[in-house]
């Protein structure tokens, strides 16, 4: 993992940079939290609730791009929209846990998708946590703290 | 049987007056009514289950049988030879003749529990029918409900999410931003709490509508099984 977030040129304009990666250098108390969500105004929501926390959140609005994003921003922890286009969190998290490189990168599910099933297909999906949209500013921290 | 209503059409006051009395004599007896060939005219917009037609003056019966509705059950208790019967039975899909033999009242009324029990099926069928479409409506606004929870859910998200945003730093903001901020969160907050109950009131309903599905499929092999 390198010392500096991704130069923002150098990123597909679906990536989300927080306002902190143009200018810091990571620290070692600065996990980056990946924001898979289809919803831009979503991804924004979420960086703005975990960055005055010390997270460093990495947004993406492209659910076909997230082995990609995950081997240039190596995050501690991924927070996953189920309900998205083309590939939704479930076949996702599936993809991710049974893959040896990324299978230890906790992911936590973040959707509107609230009944007992949903969960349970979850977890079935190897997810590590599970919060439901719409969700506090503690209860989506309580989740992230978990891991990260 | 209780709730039905029957019309005995004649201008022979015994056949009314046994027919009736055999109707009371049983466990639950129909609303009778008795009128003549002249004075039917006068209530043919009565409601009725069961037309009983007897003995009626000479050359009414035509007259009589046209005003009634082709729909109608039936029942002839007057002599009719067969070619007649066939061109009333054309007429009248649900008409039935007893003949006028010795135990013509007994047959009659046979006949007449039958007919008026059929009816009440129908009716009941066509109540359930009824229901059964107001539900559908019910539940096509359930669904769409459904599908929308999901954009709802999204909406409360930021509303939620970028009220607390802000709420995080009070100092930028005026006392009475802040007043309406608090009020934007906790009204999203009241939305949510709504949502909610109807997610358990969804679920609920589905488990219900399990459980009656099951019975449903229980009850129809116990019937089966009796066959």
């Amino acid at each position: 993992m390198g010392n500096l977030a991704t130069p923002a040129s150098k990123l597909a304009p679906d990536v989300h940079l927080s306002s902190m990666d143009y200018c810091r250098e990571s620290s070692a108390v600065q996990k980056k939290i990946l924001i898979v969500d289809d919803s831009p105004s979503q991804v924004k929501l979420m960086q703005g609730l975990l960055e005055p926390e010390g997270y460093w959140p990495v947004g993406l609005s492209d659910p076909k791009r997230v082995e990609e994003t995950i081997v240039s921003s190596r995050p501690s922890v991924i927070l996953l929209d189920v309900v998205m286009p083309e590939r939704n969190g479930f076949q996702i998290c599936r993809d991710l846990k049974g893959n040896a490189d990324f299978n230890t990168i906790p992911v936590i599910l973040v959707t509107s998708k609230d009944t007992p099933s949903d969960r349970y297909w979850g977890e079935q999906q190897g997810a590590d946590g599970y919060v439901t949209k719409p969700f506090t500013r503690d209860e989506l921290l309580r989740a992230v703290r978990r891991f990260a | 049987m209780r709730n039905a209503n029957v019309l005995i059409l004649t201008d022979e006051s015994e056949f009314a007056r046994l027919l009736t009395a055999c109707w009371q004599a049983e466990r639950q007896a129909p609303g009778i009514t008795v009128l003549g060939s002249e004075s039917w005219k006068q209530h043919e917009a009565l409601p009725h289950d069961l037309v009983v037609v007897g003995p009626l003056r000479e050359g009414k019966l035509s007259g009589v049988l046209r005003s009634v509705e082709p729909a109608a059950a039936v029942i002839l208790c007057v002599p009719a030879d067969s070619q007649e019967l066939v061109q009333l039975r054309a007429r009248y899909p649900r008409l039935v003749h007893v003949p006028l033999r010795e135990d013509w009242a007994q047959t009659l009324l046979l006949v007449a529990g039958e007919s008026l029990r059929r009816t009440e099926a129908v009716r009941t069928a066509r109540q359930a029918e009824r229901h059964a479409a107001r539900n559908e409506q019910h539940a096509t606004l359930g669904r769409y409900m459904i599908d929308m929870k999901h954009s709802v859910n999204n909406a409360l998200t930021s509303m939620l999410g970028n009220a607390e945003l802000l709420l995080l730093e009070p100092g930028q903001l005026s006392s009475k931003s802040l007043a309406q901020i608090k009020t934007i969160h906790s009204m999203a907050l009241r939305i949510n709490e709504i949502m909610q109950r109807f997610s358990s009131l969804a679920s609920e309903m589905r488990e219900a509508e399990n459980a009656s599905q099951a019975e449903t499929e229980e009850a129809s092999t116990s019937t089966i099984t009796r066959r």
